[in-house]
């Protein structure tokens, strides 16, 4: 049977365009434009799966579905794209996200690595040469190599080069208006608290704390309670700190003894939101590192001094922080123990009784006698908070989805005795109310809670969502301790089903729609990938094409690749004196023939070439 | 015969210092230290970004991008540099070629490298890969005429992340030269008589088949041909007694390469061509020429060696031709 071919055709890739040994670039730049889509995704409060598919898929489009643009250059082109993306959401890295960044670290170098092995193989091999070391051994000691250097840089260099960091104070941008509209409200100083309206609680990071342990970071207080909001009796009465322009000496309000007697703690906060004016840190502040003007209110509250302040002197000042601002407090606090707590039972100053001990005029009489209830045979202050604490904790539920109140009710009193339903907020105020309704001192607490700890930078990672109210007690001896009546309050989802799967659905309508898209596509792709694996093997059904595949597949294993110049047979003389066989000699002439003689290659040459292929 | 020099001593024609056959004098090559790539340019970009950024703004995760992209840009360059500079070449080429052959040259590579690219130059040929240590065959087209002791070789590698390709250029010394002779051109034998009878007598083919006048008649000597014998003086003498003829007339001719002129290696290649036509036909050839500067002239035994005289010819007064041999001027 005569069988004629054009070599051109029996000798094409089997893919579209797109060398075999570029194809497991595809691989690493999947994982890498994975990684770094997860990270984006996160930051666009979209869940990391689609970003990661999504940087997945166009990794592997990139390199393998563009036939007409080099793999390499469209390889590089990825990354390129990768390296800016991760750039742009680097800094949105938390306990989690900055594992991502390892992996798209990772996955780069890998993908370098690979892409110009990939490279290197188009060249052909020396005759008699050594084979190039495999794949994995290369990219595994080229890739522990790196990492160390990496690392070793990493370590060494940054806090050199990049000179801010490590300090203690920076500057930071000076934040615009846009800054100052787009801040949330809980890094703005405010006079008052409304408890009818809902916070906004997004993912972004807020700021980054270095700390050798977490603690709630303090940023305002409120001891007026009204009904429905909070204010600061303080405000606006703010004094201006005596400071030399790196370092604020913070005069500790009067009655907190922990303030005076307690223990350092240092802290640094790294501003990652555009702008903030309040001086957040654990309590009691002390000393407070930085550039700027501060104020501080009588009851502790330290702020940004506002614009214009003192421009001569403080230039930087003003406008609050900006991104990338630096501040370092070192906080002092009295360590006690519960029954230390116990023990306090001294007279409470007359001051901190008159500000912080009276029942706001709006509680309602069942609110006081709720109270008085839950605390009955109680003895001493700790005690019977911790009973309300606990009462909180058994008898209402959190969520942020609670119902606000209407405007004309005490929240306290909605809360307690209707909905029993809300946030933090509503929580700590009924805590702070009830306190007060049986003597104790208490005031409302705003700020953020520890946040997650980055386990590459080992700061703490502080996000929108983990703004905070809590109450703190007065304690007569101590100074004031916190107390978080939400940590005792179960998730409202804890108890059933928030809703349907249809409810689950509409939440996750985004991700969904993506992933739906993609599964159409993918489907719409099917028979079209499916006809160029039928093409592929057709192109093989020849007798010539499949010797000709073997026999390449051969010389390939010996470290000899066919070159695209030479013909058949050239290339079966080249592996006859590379494998010392001679049969290949008339493996080549037979291919010869079966590819181009009109009547094609006799059944027996054919065979005998069979056999020798077969043997090799 | 001069003795063969190392022609790598002298920049002339025929004793070429650049390498094995450099036929394009001046054609510009690879000698600079490397390429930057399009990689190099996305993590350099990317570094410096992020570096600046990050000091800006305070973000030390886009700090630590930008330091991992200038890391890999710094090791991307420095990588390449030291592999390359830690190997060492050997080549070993066959004693003879003519110009236009393919060469295997025997490459040995020492050192350690995962990836490297070699190719030998004058012209640039091929680039073929390998790891190192490794020894192997290079194939290489002997481009010009003349005496090599050493060839120009040329490696390259951006292992491992293709950042920057290092390209390094060695002059490698030949255990022996390599010299090429010039391509003959078609051309007839020139086969007129030569009086000169020791080199008559010293041509083995005429002396095989004799010649027409008998001189004498020997005693018969092991390895005299039968149809020699001369049967009545055998039958006179009692033993058997063989023709002695005189030695037939020399044939051939006396080639006078001058190569003053602006078309030496076509002179040369008609001188080879000439040459070798005339030995194929059984005549003699004597060939002179002027070599490293002196003037040359002898027979050649065969066209290998009439090669080798004319690989190592040089523009100068070439060698005048003996008395009376029919003379062919070949001149550039």
């Amino acid at each position: 049977m005569s069988e004629r071919q054009p070599l051109r055709e029996a000798a094409r890739p089997p893919s579209r365009g797109v060398a075999s040994s570029y194809r497991i670039v595809a691989v690493p730049a999947a994982v890498a434009l994975g990684a770094v889509g997860a990270i984006a995704a996160e930051h666009a409060n979209v869940p990391w799966v689609v970003g990661a598919f999504g940087g997945a898929l166009a990794a592997v489009l990139g390199v393998l579905a563009l036939p007409s643009i080099p793999t390499r250059r469209a390889t590089i082109v990825l990354l390129g794209l990768g390296g800016l993306a991760a750039l742009r959401h680097a800094s949105y890295a938390g306990s989690d996200r900055s594992w991502l960044l390892v992996i798209w670290a990772a996955a780069t170098m890998v993908t370098l690595v690979v892409v110009d092995r990939a490279d290197a193989e188009t060249v052909p091999a020396l005759e008699g040469g050594a084979p190039l070391p495999s794949r994995v051994t290369e990219t595994a000691r080229v890739g522990a190599l790196i990492s160390l250097v990496v690392i070793v840089a990493a370590v060494a260099l940054v806090p050199t080069v990049t000179a801010r960091l490590g300090r203690h104070v920076w500057p930071g941008l000076t934040p615009n208006d846009n800054d100052l509209a787009s801040s949330p409200s809980s890094l703005k100083s405010s006079s008052t608290l409304d408890l009818t309206s809902r916070p906004r609680l997004s993912d972004a990071v807020v700021f980054t704390v270095d700390a050798s342990r977490p603690d709630f970071w303090r940023g305002e207080t409120f001891d007026r309670y009204n009904g429905t909001s909070w204010s600061s009796s303080s405000n606006p009465d703010y004094q201006p700190l005596p400071s030399d322009g790196t370092r604020v000496l913070v005069d500790p309000p009067p009655y907190d003894v922990g303030a005076h007697t307690g223990q350092d703690f240092r802290q640094t906060f790294h501003m990652q939101a555009g702008y903030s004016d309040v001086v957040f840190a654990a309590p009691s502040p002390r000393v407070v590192e930085t550039d700027k003007l501060l104020w501080q209110a009588d009851d502790g509250t330290l702020r940004v001094a506002g614009a214009g302040s003192d421009p001569d002197h403080f230039p930087n000042s003003g406008a609050g922080f900006g991104k990338g601002a630096v501040y370092t407090v070192t906080s002092r606090s009295l360590p006690v123990t519960e029954q230390q707590l116990r023990e306090a039972t001294g007279p409470v100053p007359v001051a901190i009784a008159g500000q912080y001990a009276q029942i706001p005029i709006s509680t309602t009489p069942r609110v006081v006698a709720l109270a008085r209830e839950i605390t009955r045979g109680r003895t001493n202050t700790y005690d019977e908070v911790k009973a309300l604490e606990n009462w909180l904790g058994d008898n209402t539920r959190y969520s942020l989805n609670a119902p606000t109140s209407p405007r004309d009710v005490d929240v306290v009193d909605d809360f307690l005795f209707r909905t029993r339903l809300g946030w933090c907020e509503q929580i700590a105020s009924s805590l702070v109310v009830m306190a007060r309704s049986v003597g104790v001192p208490a005031r409302l607490v705003t700020g953020f809670v520890p946040g997650s700890r980055d386990a590459l930078t080992g700061r703490f990672v502080v996000r929108e969502r983990d703004a905070h109210a809590w109450a703190e007690i007065y304690f007569p001896g101590i100074g004031w301790q916190g107390f978080d009546p939400t940590a005792s309050v179960p998730l409202a989802g804890d108890v059933k089903s928030s809703g349907s799967w249809l409810t689950d659905a509409r939440h996750n309508a985004v991700p969904l729609a993506v992933l739906a898209v993609l599964i159409v596509i993918t489907i719409a792709a099917l028979p079209e990938v499916m006809a160029a694996g039928r093409r592929r093997r057709a192109r093989r059904t020849s007798w010539s094409a499949q010797a000709l595949h073997r026999l390449e597949r051969a010389g390939r294993k010996s470290g000899r690749a066919r070159t695209p110049s030479e013909t058949p047979r050239e290339y079966a003389e080249v592996l006859a004196r590379r494998l010392g066989d001679d049969r290949l000699v008339e493996v080549g002439a037979t291919l010869d023939v079966a590819l181009y003689s009109a009547r094609g290659a006799p059944d027996e040459a054919r065979e005998r070439a069979d056999a020798v292929l077969t043997s090799l | 015969m001069p003795a063969e020099t190392p022609m790598n001593a002298t920049p002339e024609p025929g004793s070429d210092d650049r390498g094995l056959g450099s036929a394009l004098r001046g054609t510009p090559t690879h000698q600079g230290p490397g390429d930057l790539t399009l990689t190099s340019i996305v993590l350099f970009t990317l570094g410096a970004y992020g570096v600046a950024a990050g000091a800006a703004t305070g973000q030390e995760a886009v700090v630590a991008v930008g330091v991992f992209a200038f890391t890999l840009f710094a090791i991307g360059i420095v990588w390449p540099i030291v592999s390359i500079a830690r190997l060492h070449v050997r080549v070993v080429a066959p004693t003879d070629a003519t110009v236009g052959d393919t060469v295997m040259l025997q490459i040995e590579v020492t050192g350690r490298a995962a990836r490297v690219d070699i190719r030998a130059l004058d012209p640039p040929g091929t680039w073929w890969r390998t790891s190192a240590p490794a020894a192997g065959t290079m194939p290489h087209t002997a481009a010009r005429r003349g005496v090599f002791g050493s060839v120009r070789v040329q490696l390259r590698t951006s292992a491992p992340l293709g950042v920057f390709v290092r390209t390094r250029t060695m002059r490698v010394d030949l255990g022996a030269p390599i010299t090429v002779a010039p391509r003959p051109t078609v051309a007839s034998a020139v086969l007129h008589p030569v009086p000169d009878e020791r080199v008559a007598t010293g041509a083995a083919q005429f002396r095989r088949s004799g010649g027409d006048t008998v001189r004498a008649v020997r005693p018969y000597a092991p390895g005299d041909p039968a149809r020699l014998v001369h049967w009545p003086t055998s039958a006179r003498r009692g033993e058997i007694a063989v023709r002695e003829y005189e030695p037939p007339p020399a044939h051939g001719v006396a080639i006078v390469v001058d190569l003053r002129g602006p078309r030496p290696e076509a002179a040369a290649s008609l001188a080879a061509g000439i040459g070798a036509a005339t030995l194929a036909a059984g005549g003699v050839v004597w060939c002179g020429t002027c070599e490293g500067g002196m003037q040359v002239g002898d027979t050649v035994s065969n066209a290998r060696e009439l090669g080798r005289r004319l690989a190592r010819s040089v523009p100068g007064a070439p060698a005048r031709p003996p008395r009376d041999w029919p003379v062919e001027i070949v001149s550039a």
